[in-house]
């Protein structure tokens, strides 16, 4: 017994030791990958994401389209500029006044299956989501008549009425892109991501994801082997994770988020900062039906010009946004002349209220009633928001009109806008590929039914002719009739542009030959080299 | 003690199934309709009869009543529903999701209580010397920082400058240590502060003059006859601060990108998912019951008093 007790007996001595041994292994253990997964970084370009990529069904909204667009192909690509190019497609025509949509296919490309990509691929896919009640916001599926293979290489989309920018729809990254027939079980349901993409995935989870490039890719091949990207739903933690060489890239609006002071931070410690114009216009919305003083244009154009947008874009956005007095940059289509920039003039915004009959201060009153207006802000839908409020909010105050903030998130935001409970409130136009005609029918249209995203500005009488007519003009036309709706939008103060949200991204040193992506739902790889 | 045990366990269920009201009342009475966002995944322009449709298959429309019956059934038997943002089942995302929490939480503690006891010891060893005015410094300072900003500052010293830990993942020890030192450090701040406090109320109690007559030194003294005595309090402190580490997850998951509950509760506030929100919440009331017990049974353990009394 005592030599039992001596043999489980442990001194000061041995605990230490055996301590010490076991801390030595997990060290040991833990740092031996890392030694083995170095060799794989260098041949690995890491992204960052703020969320998961989620279900990347390209059938589906679920999914991160940044990730979405690394392994699905649409049949025509939107380039820089608006400039439509061969995709899976290599020729196009739409004939028949718009009704038909002509397409050559891309010969030689096969899934990362193996299944070639054929006519009856691109039949096969359609049918997952042309025509489906879901997908009636796009024009191309609401008005869907039928598809007809002329043969393995050519296919012909039918329409029941010309589509309005069809060949946009077909490039947009869902759910329009491309997935191997062979990827759906029995019952036709999806089973994994397969589509004709650069990359394949290898992994995915909550971590993140893992792809491999596609050797046997129709296109020019990524020059280095393996992608992740990495979920970091923190910016701080993806700035530190940047500076660290943790991960190469972050930025843009829906793959991980930057704002223009931490653009301006990673600046300053020397790490690359891309800063693209971006195709999306933060716009301030006038609510006439809730409130009667904004029903007056000159209250809204007293508004506007009460409003610093030089001084926003400067302080708030560390002068990387543009402020502008236009719904849209001119990177987007068809996106009319240039208006002057409305500069702050509080001498004539107090005069044009004193002629609104708003009198009086420290606020202006009319019948009694305060000049008060509340202002719905979403920190979550439109990033940074929040400060501007608080600047505008102060701006006004020196007119004399109080502006309350409230501040919500992005369920109450999305009940709250559609059902028009709001005074003011901040929207962003889509940005590419979605315009011009995803904003103009989409936030202006009082007929259209665009669900959660609301509208910017409505009135039947005298908008709603002019986007049908832009609507329905042909090719030749439709500048100048969609110039009609800007004339009118900004003739009438109708709405409050503030400034184009620039695109940021920002990578080390060792990923060279960057360039921004075209939209804001591409995932910006394809020109990139990495150095050792 | 077994009748305080089953007492205590009593008390525990009871506490949880008002827990589990309160919470469900919580989230329903949130503004913001979530059939919309549920709407709004399925088609980007979401129509108000899919809204209705939406509403109509989760059973949102039905009577709040039937509605937690329903999920307060499913949560019994481990069914927490479906979530309304991903569609996985809630159940299996805190399954695969508790070990992460789980590792995160105890290294913290294990941190907290080193940490607290060595400052603690040092201060009370050299009480009103200049270590003990630079601990109890280093205390007040530690107690006033937020997780999120000693972790920015833990990643920047030891990632960013030096390299000498990943700035996130959850991929080992290696990986372990800066979210353990970030969750452990305002605990740790705050409870050596009891233990400095305690030795020194133990210190000037009879038994202590005793000792010192008998010849033993102060170390002896505050290790053999203080730590016994200070032992309830500060099982007591440490069961809270342990309690305030699960919601400090919710800050340093994200903050590491660990894929913990905290992590999936944020997400589900976020997106007003509430059968993530509710699920999530049981959870860490669970959790907070069981450790109240657990505490209460320890601290019975070591006061003879109390275990006298409770018997």
């Amino acid at each position: 017994m005592n030599n039992n007790n001596e043999f489980m007996r442990i001194d000061r001595r041995s605990f230490l030791a055996g301590v010490s041994k076991l801390l030595g292994v997990s060290a040991l253990s833990s740092i031996l990958p890392s030694i083995v997964a170095a060799s794989e970084v260098k041949d690995t370009l890491r992204i960052a994401i703020a969320k998961p990529a989620g279900d990347i069904n390209p059938h589906k909204y679920t999914g991160l389209w940044g990730v979405q667009d690394l392994v699905f192909e649409p049949l025509v690509k939107y380039g820089h500029d608006g400039k439509i190019e061969p995709g899976l497609a290599t020729e196009w025509s739409v004939e028949d006044g718009g009704r038909l949509l002509k397409l050559t296919l891309r010969k030689g490309v096969t899934f990362h299956d193996g299944t070639p990509f054929d006519a009856a691929a691109v039949e096969w896919n359609l049918k997952r989501w042309i025509g489906l009640e879901a997908n009636n916001w796009m024009n191309s599926s609401r008005l869907y008549a039928g598809t007809d293979i002329v043969d393995d290489d050519h296919v012909n989309v039918r329409f029941k009425e010309p589509v309005l920018g069809l060949l946009q729809e077909f490039a947009y990254v869902r759910p329009v892109r491309l997935l191997s027939p062979k990827s759906v079980s029995g019952d036709g349901s999806y089973k994994a991501p397969v589509g004709t993409g650069p990359w394949h995935q290898a992994t995915a989870g909550n971590e993140g994801s893992a792809f491999e490039r596609f050797d046997a890719y129709w296109g020019d091949k990524p020059s280095f082997k393996y992608l992740e990207v990495k979920v970091l739903p923190d910016s701080r933690g993806r700035m530190a994770a940047l500076r660290a060489g943790d991960v190469d890239l972050i930025g843009g609006a829906f793959v991980s988020p930057l704002t223009a002071t931490e653009a301006e931070t990673l600046k300053g410690a020397g790490i690359d900062v891309v800063i693209d114009p971006g195709t999306t216009t933060m716009i301030m919305a006038f609510n006439t039906s809730r409130v009667e003083a904004l029903r007056d244009p000159k209250v809204r154009k007293a508004i506007n010009l009460g409003i610093d947008r030089a001084a926003i874009s400067q302080v708030l956005y560390r002068g990387l946004a543009t402020s502008t007095g236009n719904l849209f940059s001119e990177t987007v289509p068809y996106s009319g002349k240039r208006f002057d920039v409305p500069r702050r003039d509080t001498e004539t915004a107090k005069s044009l209220l004193e002629e609104a009959g708003w009198v009086g201060g420290p606020v202006r009153q009319k019948d009694g009633k305060d000049l008060a207006i509340e202002l719905v802000v979403s920190e979550e839908q439109v990033p940074g928001s929040r400060s501007v409020a608080e600047v505008i909010q102060s701006e006004l105050q020196e007119i004399g009109v109080t502006l309350t903030i409230r501040s919500v998130d992005h369920a109450s935001r999305h009940s709250d806008i559609p059902e028009r409970k709001f005074d003011l409130a901040f929207f962003q136009t889509f940005g590419a590929p979605y315009e011009p005609f995803g904003t103009v029918v989409g936030l202006f249209l009082s007929t259209y039914d665009n669900g959660v995203d609301g509208k910017l500005f409505i009135d039947p009488e005298h908008l709603d002719p002019l986007v049908l007519a832009a609507m329905s003009a042909p090719e030749g036309e439709m500048e100048a009739a969609l110039q009609k709706v800007y004339d009118w939008l900004h003739d009438n103060d109708a709405i409050a542009p503030l400034l184009f949200v620039p695109g940021i991204w920002a990578h080390a040193a060792r990923v060279k030959g960057f360039q921004s992506p075209a939209t804001e739902y591409d995932m910006p790889y394809e020109n990139i080299t990495l150095a050792e | 003690m077994f009748a305080f045990i089953a007492k205590r366990a009593r008390n525990a269920v009871l506490l949880l199934f008002l827990a589990s009201v309160l919470c469900f009342a919580l989230v329903v009475s949130a503004p913001g309709n979530v059939a919309i966002l549920i709407a709004e995944l399925r088609t980007p322009t979401a129509t108000k009869a899919d809204i209705a449709k939406v509403e109509e298959e989760l059973g949102l429309n039905k009577p709040l009543l039937e509605r937690y019956g329903f999920w307060l059934n499913g949560a019994i038997h481990g069914d927490f529903g479906i979530s309304y943002k991903t569609g996985e089942a809630v159940g299996a995302s805190l399954k695969s999701r508790l070990a992460v929490t789980a590792t995160l939480v105890a290294g913290g503690a294990v941190v907290a209580f080193l940490l607290s006891l060595f400052v603690g010891f040092v201060g009370a060893l050299w009480a009103h010397r200049a270590p003990d005015v630079v601990t109890r410094g280093s205390a007040l300072l530690g107690a006033s920082t937020p997780s999120f900003f000693v972790g920015a500052l833990l990643v920047y010293a030891f990632s960013v400058t030096w390299h000498v830990f990943p700035t996130f993942g959850f991929a080992g020890p290696v990986s372990w240590v800066l979210p353990w030192l970030t969750l452990g450090f305002l605990p740790a701040a705050v409870l050596s502060r009891v233990v400095r406090v305690g030795f020194e109320e133990a210190m000037a109690k009879p038994y202590v003059l005793t000792a010192m007559s008998k010849g033993l030194s102060r170390t002896s003294i505050l290790v053999r006859d203080a730590i016994p005595n200070i032992a309830p309090t500060y099982l007591n402190a440490l069961g809270t601060q342990i309690g305030t580490m699960v919601v400090g997850a919710v800050v340093v998951e994200p903050l590491f990108a660990w894929q913990g509950i905290g992590d999936l509760f944020l997400t589900g506030v976020r997106f007003r998912d509430f059968m993530v929100v509710q699920a999530c919440l049981l959870v860490f009331i669970t959790f907070f019951i069981i450790l109240n017990v657990v505490v209460d049974i320890c601290i019975t353990l070591t006061d003879p008093r109390l275990r006298l009394q409770r018997s």
